[in-house]
């Protein structure tokens, strides 16, 4: 019986706006918040040579770091190709260009710099041009540059964000669609349809966690994906998200049970999300006090998906927090069960403080 | 009764301090077609909701199909049908899709919704979302939902309410094959017609109790005044005559009529069910 209507659910996914909005979550929030706070577009200054003459020049862009040097034959080919931005810059290398360097010629170089490129890479490219030229000649640099790293050595921001994109996903699945499943098969009485076949109401309820837990990994999956930070301990992680998803299910069927319509579930969202998102936040200010983060139930499978994918951790480092999720999963079931039994109160007339809704008598 | 397939006792069931259903016994052989007939808020709903396990009484007992409800809900559930009076489709599923879903419910394998489609007139548009249909085409498939397991006893809430003549024909003629076949059928309507045709009784409900229960026939013989009624034309005048046929001598009266000049219509005087309903609940149907 559940299979049966599971199955109808997921087979409802492709119309349901729910299931699409959870689904598309994740690519949008990574684009989202890459393009906010960097990562997703911050590829590396590319840098076109044409080399006429056999340039030194030429080798020594080969060995720079950061920067993607693509070398190519012909001049016209260059500007095309920055012209339509597949690359930032070109840099033209004349035939006996060295010699004139070194002789302090001061011969023209032609420098391309595509009109769509960052001006962050425009600058490092202009830089670094001029860099490898002047190594080249004989002239030395009339200052010593040192090199000394300031401010926070830890993660990037994108990188700390990544519980945020995980928990964004996770929970929408897998709070957001049981719910919301539960709450449209109540309020258009297609759930009244099912409970006069043989199917109960605890198929239903069990059906509809399934979908958010089946759903809630897959966005979590997909999150770490596109974000590539599936770590070196992929079932480790898996392990984390189907522990998170199955404590997203559980509150997402306390919601959908307790709820009467959308609206009401919308407003208790936007009152209660917090509570399960709050513990990221400390993720992305490590300064902030981590104890704190440490009362919110998400925090027990966030982190471990933290520390498994982005700080090396293995499955036996996050053991002891993965052990409290699964405890928190199992002390939220009574939870889930009461709210079923209320819910089959009310359909079936026991909670009489008001008219079962749609009821024509 | 025998071949019992519904029997209710002392039904009642409260909202808060509304009394919705008082007191209510019924019972209900098998092939045999009952209608509750009342006005909206009389209680023929909240009735069905308990009939179908969708509601728990305060007190009574209900025994369908030799099961008592709701103790042995499961078992009872899958031998019945149930036609709501809201449309309770999945929209955004097509007929066939909601037919098959269903019928797994039912565990019903291989189940082809194609023949009980057909039967409903919605083989053309068996393929189409639900949300495309008309009212009375989501009527039709809610019936077809009903008879999925083939049901030896059926529930149907207000089954042509707001229905156009043609689908509400359609309804009533599968009504009637569902009776003829052996299964019991409960009605509620407040459409005097729809109950007329259909019922082989009729149950009158009103404020949650059930005033009078008999056959249409005899409802009307107990209540309505025995009569024929004739008008005819005579050199232009028209004329009506009543002739009540409990008089001694309403043969002869009788044959004075027909014989008064051309006759323009010959009228039975009986009751019509609201009639009826009016004289014992003090109320009309549509109240």
């Amino acid at each position: 019986m559940i299979r049966k209507i599971l199955l109808k659910d997921l087979s409802l996914g492709p119309r349901s706006p729910m299931i699409l909005w959870a689904l598309v979550l994740p690519v949008v929030l990574t684009f989202a918040f890459r393009m906010v706070f960097g990562g997703l577009f911050n590829t590396e200054p590319r840098l076109g040579i044409v080399d006429l003459g056999d340039s030194d020049v030429t080798e020594a862009a080969a060995q720079l770091e950061g920067i993607e040097v693509t070398f190519l034959d012909d001049a016209g080919e260059l500007r095309r190709q920055v012209e339509e931005g597949n690359l930032d810059a070109g840099l033209v290398l004349e035939v006996g260009f060295d010699d004139l360097v070194r002789s302090g010629a001061q011969p023209q170089l032609q420098f391309w710099v595509g009109g769509d490129s960052l001006a962050s890479n425009r600058i490092i490219l202009g830089v670094t041009a001029l860099d490898l030229v002047r190594t080249m000649s004989a002239v030395d640099s009339p200052v010593d540059v040192s090199v000394v790293p300031i401010g926070d050595q830890g993660l990037e921001l994108s990188v700390r964000m990544l519980p945020m994109l995980v928990i964004m996903a996770v929970a929408i699945a897998g709070v957001m669609v049981p719910a919301a499943s539960l709450i449209e098969e109540k309020t258009r009485r297609t759930l009244s349809a099912m409970l006069v076949t043989p199917a109960q109401l605890k198929d239903v309820l069990v059906a509809k966690g399934l979908l958010g837990t089946i759903l809630a990994i897959l966005t979590g999956v997909m999150t770490l994906l596109l974000n590539s930070a599936f770590g070196s301990a992929p079932v480790a992680i898996l392990l984390a998200i189907t522990v998170g998803a199955i404590m997203m299910a559980e509150i997402g069927l306390m919601l959908g049970s307790w709820a009467p319509d959308t609206a009401t579930m919308f407003a208790a969202w936007k009152g209660g999300a917090i509570l399960l998102l709050f513990p990221v936040l400390f993720t992305i200010w490590p300064t902030l006090p981590q104890w704190i983060a440490k009362l919110g139930p998400t925090y027990y499978f966030l982190q471990p998906i933290f520390d498994l994918s982005i700080n090396g951790a293995t499955l036996a480092d996050v053991a002891p927090q993965l052990a409290i999720a699964a405890v928190i999963c199992v002390a939220l079931l009574p939870i889930v069960m009461r709210f079923g039994r209320s819910l089959e109160g009310r359909l079936v007339g026991e909670a009489k403080h008001q008219r079962p809704a749609l009821t024509n008598a | 009764m025998p071949n019992s397939a519904l029997s209710v006792s002392g039904l009642s069931y409260s909202f808060g301090q509304v009394r919705a259903v008082d007191n209510l016994s019924l019972e209900v052989a098998a092939g045999e077609i009952v209608g509750l007939l009342g006005p909206n808020g009389a209680g023929k709903s909240t009735t069905i909701r308990m009939l179908t396990g969708q509601l728990r009484p305060d007190s009574g007992s209900i025994t369908i199909l030799g099961h008592p409800m709701p103790e042995a809900r499961e078992a009872i559930q899958a031998r019945m049908g149930v036609c709501f009076e809201e449309k309770n489709v999945y929209d955004a599923m097509s007929a066939v899709e909601n037919l098959r879903f269903f019928a797994s419910l039912f565990g019903i394998k291989r189940f082809d919704p194609i023949p009980l489609l057909t039967r409903v007139d919605l083989a053309g548009r068996a393929d189409d979302r639900v949300s495309t249909y008309s009212k009375g085409m989501r009527q039709r498939l809610m019936l077809a939902r009903s008879l999925i397991n083939e049901p030896d006893i059926l529930f149907l809430d207000e089954p042509t309410d707001g229905l156009d003549p043609v689908s509400s024909r359609t309804i009533r003629d599968l009504i009637k094959d569902q009776a003829a076949r052996g299964a019991a059928v409960i009605l509620t309507t407040h459409d005097m017609f729809e109950a007329d045709e259909l019922s082989n009784r009729v149950a009158f409900i009103n404020e949650g109790s059930i005033l009078a229960v008999d056959t249409p026939e005899e409802l009307k013989l107990a209540h309505g005044q025995r009569a024929v009624k004739v008008r005819s034309r005579d050199d232009g005048v028209i004329t009506e005559i009543v002739v009540p046929l409990d008089d001694p001598d309403a043969t002869e009266q009788l044959r004075q009529a027909m014989s008064a000049g051309h006759i323009l219509t010959i009228h039975t005087e009986e009751a019509t069910l609201e009639d009826i309903f009016v004289e014992y609940a003090g109320r009309g149907l549509t109240a």
